[in-house]
Order: structure tokens, then C-alpha cells, then sequence
């Protein structure tokens, strides 16, 4: 391998007669002048003299070639390798046409390749074309993960990529993008995975319920980590919610926004009517009582209502009417009450001020992984709510610490979040954006961290997208996200060409920390998701399933005549409480007969249905 | 928008006529007829079937084929401002990182010959063919030390080395026949007249010159080869044996020569020259193809070796034309 054609201190040419080259693989340039110099091929061509598509203008047939290896000539044997390589730290002189290349040594990339040990790291995956490397690595460093290629289960032979996770605390914040089966969903679980495994408080919203680690993935391995005890999911409504006691009439209105965009007299509406610790009840009692105070029309009319009130109660309740009426009517207009009183009653039915936080909060502090599931609408509105409230308790106790005053301990944590688009988009306001920029700026001083995966970089929000430091990214088809990725992260032109055409899994690993893009390939995940199941074949299983059913039912009543079928109808509704119709069972049979479970045969007294 | 000068279109119309008149007697025969005369007059037209490959092995195994090409490329102006350089290659098929190499440099200035004051086209043309024959041979005499050949297949016809290289063209005649290798040129333009000269010879009222190529021009099928007969042959007088063949699905024709001592093998070499010939091309064996990509000059090698290995201003003083600096 030489260095070949014209130079400059970046870029430049290495030619082999021997050996093939590989896009992203390292390489060492023996420069006589300015020492050795370590590059990485960028792209890699290979390139035949003799067979270009034509020689003088002829096509060359197979027949041709075959005769000539006969002969002792092997075209094949005049194909010419070429790299184009970039150096990773720009040399001073451009570097010496015709100086050596070789292969790195492991030790010689160590540093690069490998910052962090595999304790105190997000073992993520291997990095892509390596294995030259890694036979000689470090024993630490081997059999680390397994790698699915081909839908089989490889084990490691190239290097891990293990990331630095405590370089977040200088390079914070990680995005994670690629189209629909590009392996992203996967990425992002084999990183929580691995942060369960650090045992590093976590936020996940999981808008796809899909953030599940109690099935095992890897059956071949049997030391693998057990993450049953390390995460919780908790479903909004369900297990967790917004104690309405404790909100300001900020997150209110940004709850209330969430379940229906707030106008500017509805906010209004808001601040004057909502009391510090009000209750749910008493605040939508509040609104219920103005609403219909309002409906009256007039004063007048609801001293009316009180002099012809039943009883006290009546009265009694229609002088609280009247009471905010008069305190309230003038800057509230009906319709905005109304607006607000079905705002918060579709929060309600939704559950979200039933339950409180605290199990959030206790998981986070035991330092376990917390999944948060809900609709993308109810998750924004709960989400809002949650991270701030998450984000201002370990912000009190870090200002605390620095104030020298007492406060609670909150630990670092980190959110995640899929379809981050929806949380944070670009253009409009949304109120969790408000609370995940802030997060995005200044989280790094507090400890808190954002993991945000989105198929659409060009709709998440700039600032936000701006603030992320390491960059997964894995296959885009789209020409503008390819876009955004290209101003937003330092991949180079020939890296972005090649982003619609990566593999499943593959994926460019643009990082402030690593100061370069590593192309890697993600660890086979240790847990699956529930969804990983073919919906067709869920469908084929469970009408095998019926079917077994039905004929474990039947099969002892064969063989059946026709005008036996009423009599079993009320049989299997003795058995099993389920009443068929004549029809319904006898099209239950035929079908049978159309899978091969049992026969029909004509007799002399009509038909019947037997064992086959 | 090209403006074509209407006088030209006419002149070129003419010619196109006068062609179509002078070739009407000869071309206009049909392609039976003209097999026959053929046949009857020049040699025997027969099918070729291609080599099989425990046969090309066998010749691997005897030493492999050999072929031998020359390149040369002029680099300057009008006599005597200019540089010529040459280069012969002999490759094997059994031997791909070894080949023979053969350079020479003519430059009018520095053999500059009282007599040659004039500029003689065709004092330089011979000095080229010279130069470019001997090398030739020279590579083709070297490739039997170094490789022990089973043939040696040269590019072109093999008579012009009797008129440019004779001393070194008889001993590697000699050494081939001693040894055993068969020695062959492969010819894509043939020039020879043979069957209009027959056909003068019967009828004296054709005129002019008519040449094979066109004659021969889609009479031969794909794979045909005509064995020229003694009698129809002059370069049989020089000492060798020839035929024509048709290689590929192009419908001209090509020839071929071998020394007349190996005359034995003439059909099996034209076989080979065929087997090697990728049927959608001009005719010309691959293997001379590659030959002759490896060993020519290009005009961007001879610039770069001028300017990399040649003093800025001895070489503008001496080889920039004014053609040159036109951008």
C-alpha cells in the first residue's frame, strides 16, 4: 500500500495491488518527513485496466477472459485497490506522495477507538470494519456483545464501542435519528439497556408502550444482565398522575393547553379563578358554579333564583353563584369558563389528576429506569408537568449544595424520549418544549441529561437539536433530514451519501467527545420488544389456536349428524357457556372440513360429519 | 450550429461516387461468386473451430503465449524541434508481474546529420520504423531467455522486419526455429492485394489497385479463414505462410503470418488468434490488446516524463511548439 497521486495535508490517495479497502478502516502513513500519520478511508474504490467497461472500444467477452486464464492470465490479478483517505489530526506539508501505508496495530488506535473501560461505559455496539484491530485486543475488551448480521447471531470480532457516558457531564445530550426500520427504536434500547446496566436514573416516555426489558432476547448466553428489578412502567392514569395540589397555575394552564390550545382569555380565566392549593374538585366546582351563574344572564336573575329557592340549600348555593358572578363575571367571558371547565374535565377522565408522582420520583432515586406510558397527547401534557417538577427538585438541591443550605438530595437523571418531535417541535410552541429546551440549555450545570430519538430531525426544534453533542444517526431516506444531519452534525459529504443505504443497525456515530464520527454497528439488544412479533403471523396463530379449540370441542361428538346439530348446540352450551347458533355451528363445521380437521360424507339419510 | 460549407458536401459526394464507380465491377459481384473465385485462386476458405481450454493449458504449460507490441510518441514541433520516444513490451500470459521492456529516444537535434539539414519525411519515418522493429525484436529475443515461450504472437505483419531489423529479425527467426517456438504477427490492417491482383491477371480490364480488406470486406462467416495458397502469395517469397480470418462478428478481415518453417502450425495459431478474440470487437486478440494498452506512450506520460525529468528551459527552448501554448 503506497500513497499515491497528489496530496494535501487532509485528503489524498493509497493504492494497493493486494488488498481491498474498507470504508472507515484506519490506516497508517509512514510519512518520511513528518513521521507516522494515522487516517481513515473515506471511500474506497477498486479499478481494473483492463476490463473498464470496453478496451479500445471492444466489448470483452467471458469466453475471452476464460481462454486467457487458461492460458495463464488472470485479469482478475490487475485489479488496482484505491483509498481515499483523510488524515484524523491535519498534518503540517501534505503528506509524501509514495510513503508507505500499512495497517494500525491495536495499541497504536487504542486511545482513539477506545476511551473509556467497559465499567464505567455505555457498551453500545462494535465499531464497522475493525476485526484487523481486534485480534489483538486487550482480553477486556473481547466478548463483549453479540452482533446480529444476517439475522444471525454473530459474536463479537471487532472492537466495542463503548461510550463515555460521564463525558456527558462536558458534551451533554444525545440525539438519536433514523427513518422507520433503521434500527433506531432498537439503538435506543440497547442504550437503555446499558444505562439500566450503569444503574443511572432514567426518564423514558414511551408513547408506543413499547419500552418493556422483562423478555430475554438472547437465549444462546446465559450470564446475561436481568433488568426485571431495574425498570418500572408506569401508565399515566393508571399508576401515576398529577397531584392537582400541588400544581401553580402555570402548569395548570399548560396542562389545560395540552388537552386543547388555551386562548389568551382562557389563560386569563385561569389566573384568576385558580387558588393555590385547590383541590380538582374545587377548582371544577368553581368553574361549574360561575359557568352557571353565567348562564342566568343577569343579576337580577339570580337574586330571582334565590328569593324562589325550595330550600336553604338551594339558596344557600345559588348566594355562592351570585357571590362569583359578581367577583368574576366581568373577567371571565362565559365562553372561556366553558372552555376551561371541559378542558380540565377531559384531563380528568383521562385520569390525570388521580393518581401523584411519587413512584416516579422513588424509582429515580433507587436509580432505576423509568418507563412513562400514555398517548403521545396525554404523555405531553403529563410530561410538561413531570420534568419540570423532576428538573426543579434536583435543580433546588444542586443550588442548594452551592448555597450551603439544606436540602433534600435529588439525583442526576436522564430523559428519553422517541418521536422527540412531538415534545419538542419546530416552529410552533408546545408546552413541553418550554421546559425540554431549558433542559437542553442548562441541564449539563444540573445533571440532566436528554436522550431524544426522533425520525424527523427537520422537525425537531433547532435550539434543542442544536444543544445535542453526540449524534447517532443511523438510515435516512429523506433529503431534507439528510439535510439537517449534514448542518447539524459534522458528517462529511461522503458519510451523508451513504445514510439511505445503510443496513439496519448500522450507524454513524457523530460525537463532540470522540471528536470524530465513528461508523459502528449496535449490540444485539439483550431484551425484545413486544412488538418484534409479524402481525400476520400473530393473525395465523391465533386462528390455529381457535381452531384447535373448536375441535377439541367437537371431536368427541363426531361423528355428527345433521339432524343431530341442534342437540349439540345445547351440548357445548352446557360445556362452555357459549351458545351457537344452528347455522353459526354448522359453518363452524364446513370450515373445519375446508382445514382438514375432519370429513363430511353423504349417507342415506343425508349428510354427517366424522373423524378423518 | 455547425455550418457545413456546401463545396465540401459536394466533394465529399463525389468521392462517395467515384468509389461506388470504380469498385461497381469488382464489388458488385456476389458473395458466392467472389468465395468461389477465392477459393479456385487464393486458398481454401475454412471454418474455425475455437480452442478448448486443455489445449490453451497445454500451451501454458509449454512456456505460455508471448505478445510483443510497440508504442511510440513525439513530443514538440517541426523538425528538428522534436523528441521521439519508443517503447516495446514483451508480456506473458504465464509470467504477469515479469515482462521486457525495450526503450530508445530519437532527437533530430542531437543526431542531427549534415545531410538531414532538410526536413525528409521519409528519412524520419525510417529512423522511426528502425528504432520501433529492432526494439520490437529485442523484446520478443529477450522474452525467450527470460520466458521460453510457447508462441510469440507479434503486433503486426512480420515482413517489415525483414526491411527494418534484419540482422536481429534473422537471429530470432533462427533462435525460434532452433527452439521451437512459433513465431506469428497478427495484422489488423492488412494491406496486401493479393485477390485484385488475381483478378487482373485473369482480366486485364480492371484498373488500379484494389486491396484485400476491401475485397474481403463481409465474404468471410464469423470464424472462416482462408489458407492462402503458395502460389497466390508473395510474402511467401520472403519466407512465410499466411491467411486471413475473420475473428469476430465485425465483417472485415484480418491477417496472419507465421515463418514458413512453421508453416505445420498455421492453423492451430490461426485458431488460437481466434480463440482469443472477444467476439464483439475489431478483431484484434485480447491479449495484444492489453499488450499494447500496457506499452503505450500517451501523450500525458510524455508530457509528464518532459517536464518532470527535462530542465524548464531547455525544454521550452527546444520542444514547446507554438501549437503547444494554444490554449
Amino acid at each position: 500500500m503506497k500513497v499515491v497521486g497528489i496530496t494535501t495535508q487532509q485528503e489524498f490517495f493509497v493504492g494497493s495491488k493486494e488488498r481491498n479497502f474498507r470504508i472507515n478502516e484506519f490506516l497508517i502513513i509512514e510519512d518520511t518527513y513528518q513521521g507516522p500519520l494515522l487516517g481513515e478511508v473515506v471511500e474506497a474504490k477498486t479499478y481494473n485496466r483492463y476490463i473498464p467497461l470496453n478496451i479500445n472500444g471492444d466489448f470483452v467477452d467471458n469466453s475471452v477472459l476464460e481462454s486467457l486464464k487458461s492460458l495463464g492470465y488472470d485479469i482478475d490479478e490487475d485489479t488496482i485497490y484505491i483509498a481515499k483517505v483523510r488524515l484524523l489530526n491535519e498534518a503540517l506539508y501534505p503528506v509524501q506522495t509514495g510513503s508507505d501505508a500499512r495497517l494500525p496495530k491495536f495499541h497504536e488506535i487504542k486511545d482513539l477507538m477506545l476511551k473509556t473501560k467497559k465499567e464505567e461505559g455505555l457498551v453500545l455496539g462494535v465499531i464497522r470494519n475493525t476485526d484487523d484491530m481486534a485480534v489483538e485486543m486487550d482480553d477486556e475488551y473481547k466478548n463483549l456483545v453479540y452482533t446480529f448480521e444476517d439475522g444471525i447471531l454473530m459474536p463479537q470480532k471487532e472492537l466495542p464501542y463503548i461510550m463515555d457516558i460521564r463525558s456527558m457531564h462536558q458534551y451533554p445530550h444525545i440525539g438519536v435519528f433514523g427513518g422507520s426500520g433503521s434500527g433506531k427504536s432498537f439503538g435506543l434500547r440497547v442504550v437503555l439497556e446499558e444505562l439500566m446496566v450503569q444503574g443511572i436514573p432514567t426518564i423514558v416516555l414511551d408513547p408506543h408502550y413499547e419500552m418493556d426489558f422483562s423478555e430475554v432476547a438472547i437465549e444462546e448466553s446465559n450470564n446475561l444482565p436481568n433488568f426485571n428489578d431495574k425498570f418500572k412502567c408506569l401508565q399515566i392514569g393508571v399508576h401515576v398522575g398529577v397531584k392537582f395540589e400541588d400544581i401553580s397555575a402555570q402548569d395548570l394552564k399548560n396542562l389545560l393547553d395540552a388537552a386543547g390550545r388555551l386562548t389568551d382569555s382562557m389563560n386569563n380565566v385561569v389566573d384568576v379563578l385558580f387558588k393555590r392549593r385547590d383541590s380538582y374538585h374545587s377548582f371544577a366546582n368553581r368553574l361549574q358554579m360561575l359557568s352557571e351563574a353565567q348562564e342566568e344572564g343577569s343579576l337580577g336573575k339570580i337574586e330571582q333564583r334565590i328569593e324562589n329557592a325550595n330550600d336553604d340549600e338551594e339558596r344557600k348555593a345559588w348566594k355562592a353563584r351570585l357571590d362569583l358572578y359578581e367577583a368574576y363575571d366581568k373577567a371571565c367571558p362565559y365562553s372561556s369558563v366553558r372552555g376551561i371547565s371541559w378542558r380540565l374535565r377531559r384531563l380528568g377522565n383521562d385520569g390525570v389528576f388521580s393518581k401523584n408522582i411519587r413512584e416516579i420520583e422513588e424509582g429515580l432515586q433507587n436509580g432505576k429506569l423509568i418507563v412513562i406510558q400514555g398517548s403521545t397527547r396525554i404523555l405531553q401534557v403529563f410530561s410538561t408537568y413531570l420534568l419540570s417538577n423532576l428538573y426543579h427538585k434536583r435543580r433546588e438541591y444542586k443550588d442548594a449544595v452551592y448555597k450551603k443550605t439544606e436540602s433534600d438530595y435529588f439525583p442526576p437523571f436522564i430523559i428519553v424520549t422517541d418521536e422527540a418531535h412531538n415534545f419538542a417541535p419546530k416552529g410552533y410552541d408546545s408546552p413541553s418544549k418550554s421546559i425540554l429546551k431549558e433542559i437542553s440549555q442548562e441541564g449539563r450545570k444540573y445533571g440532566v441529561f436528554l436522550i431524544l430519538a426522533t425520525q424527523r430531525p427537520t422537525l425537531l426544534d433547532e435550539t434543542i437539536t442544536a444543544q445535542l453533542n453526540t449524534k447517532f444517526i443511523f438510515r435516512t431516506v429523506r433529503a431534507s433530514d439528510i439535510q439537517t444531519i449534514k448542518e447539524e452534525t459534522d458528517i462529511t459529504m461522503e458519510e451523508s451519501k451513504r445514510l439511505p443505504y445503510l443496513r439496519t443497525g448500522d450507524v454513524f456515530i457523530s460525537s463532540a467527545s470522540m471528536g470524530r464520527t465513528i461508523f459502528a454497528r449496535i449490540r444485539a439488544a439483550y431484551s425484545s420488544s413486544p412488538h418484534t412479533i409479524n402481525p400476520f403471523d400473530e393473525l395465523k396463530g391465533k386462528v390455529k389456536e381457535e381452531d384447535d379449540k373448536f375441535y377439541n370441542l367437537i371431536i368427541n361428538k363426531l361423528p355428527i349428524n345433521d339432524i343431530d346439530l341442534v342437540h349439540i348446540c345445547m351440548d357445548i352450551e352446557k360445556e362452555i357457556k357459549y351458545t351457537y347458533t344452528v347455522d353459526a355451528l354448522e359453518e363452524k363445521l364446513i370450515q373445519m372440513v375446508d382445514k382438514g380437521y375432519i370429513e363430511k360424507e353423504d349417507t342415506i339419510f343425508g349428510y354427517r360429519y366424522i373423524k378423518k | 450550429m455547425y455550418s457545413i460549407n456546401d463545396e465540401l458536401k459536394e466533394r465529399i459526394t463525389d468521392l462517395n461516387e467515384l468509389l461506388e464507380g470504380k469498385y461497381k465491377a469488382i464489388l458488385g459481384k456476389n458473395g458466392q461468386e467472389l468465395r468461389n473465385f477465392i477459393e479456385e485462386n487464393i486458398g481454401k476458405i475454412q471454418h474455425m473451430k475455437k480452442l478448448d481450454n486443455k489445449k490453451l493449458k497445454s500451451f501454458y504449460d509449454n512456456g505460455g503465449i508471448v505478445g510483443v507490441d510497440g508504442s511510440n510518441n513525439r513530443m514538440g514541433g517541426a523538425f528538428p524541434h522534436f523528441v521521439e520516444v519508443y517503447q516495446a513490451l514483451a508480456k506473458s500470459t504465464s509470467r504477469k508481474d515479469d515482462s521486457v521492456i525495450k526503450t530508445d529516444i530519437y532527437a533530430p537535434l542531437i543526431e542531427l546529420d549534415e545531410n538531414l539539414l532538410e526536413n525528409n519525411e521519409k528519412i524520419i519515418e525510417d529512423k522511426k520504423n528502425i528504432k520501433l522493429s529492432n526494439l520490437e525484436v529485442e523484446a520478443a529475443l529477450d522474452s525467450i531467455d527470460k520466458f521460453r515461450p510457447f508462441a510469440i504472437l507479434m503486433d503486426g505483419g512480420l515482413i517489415r522486419y525483414n526491411i527494418y531489423a534484419y540482422d536481429k529479425w534473422q537471429e530470432l527467426k533462427t533462435r525460434c526455429e532452433e527452439e521451437g517456438i512459433i513465431l506469428i504477427g497478427v495484422i489488423k490492417d492488412i494491406k496486401t492485394s493479393m485477390i485484385g491482383d488475381k483478378m487482373k491477371e485473369l482480366n486485364p480490364e480492371i484498373k488500379g489497385r484494389i486491396y484485400d480488406r476491401e475485397m474481403l470486406y463481409g465474404v468471410l462467416e464469423y470464424g472462416e479463414m482462408i489458407l492462402i495458397q503458395h502460389s497466390a502469395n508473395k510474402k511467401e517469397l520472403e519466407g512465410y505462410a499466411s491467411v486471413f480470418l475473420r475473428s469476430s462478428l465485425q465483417p472485415s478481415v484480418i491477417g496472419m503470418d507465421i515463418i514458413e518453417s512453421q508453416r505445420e502450425h498455421i492453423e492451430e495459431m490461426a485458431r488460437l488468434v481466434f480463440t482469443l478474440t472477444p467476439e464483439n470487437s475489431r478483431g484484434v486478440p485480447l491479449w495484444l490488446d492489453i499488450v499494447d494498452k500496457e506499452v503505450k506512450i500517451t501523450d500525458d506520460i510524455m508530457r509528464g516524463l518532459m517536464e518532470r525529468y527535462m530542465d524548464r528551459g531547455i525544454y521550452e527552448r527546444f520542444f514547446v511548439s507554438e501549437r503547444d501554448k494554444r490554449a
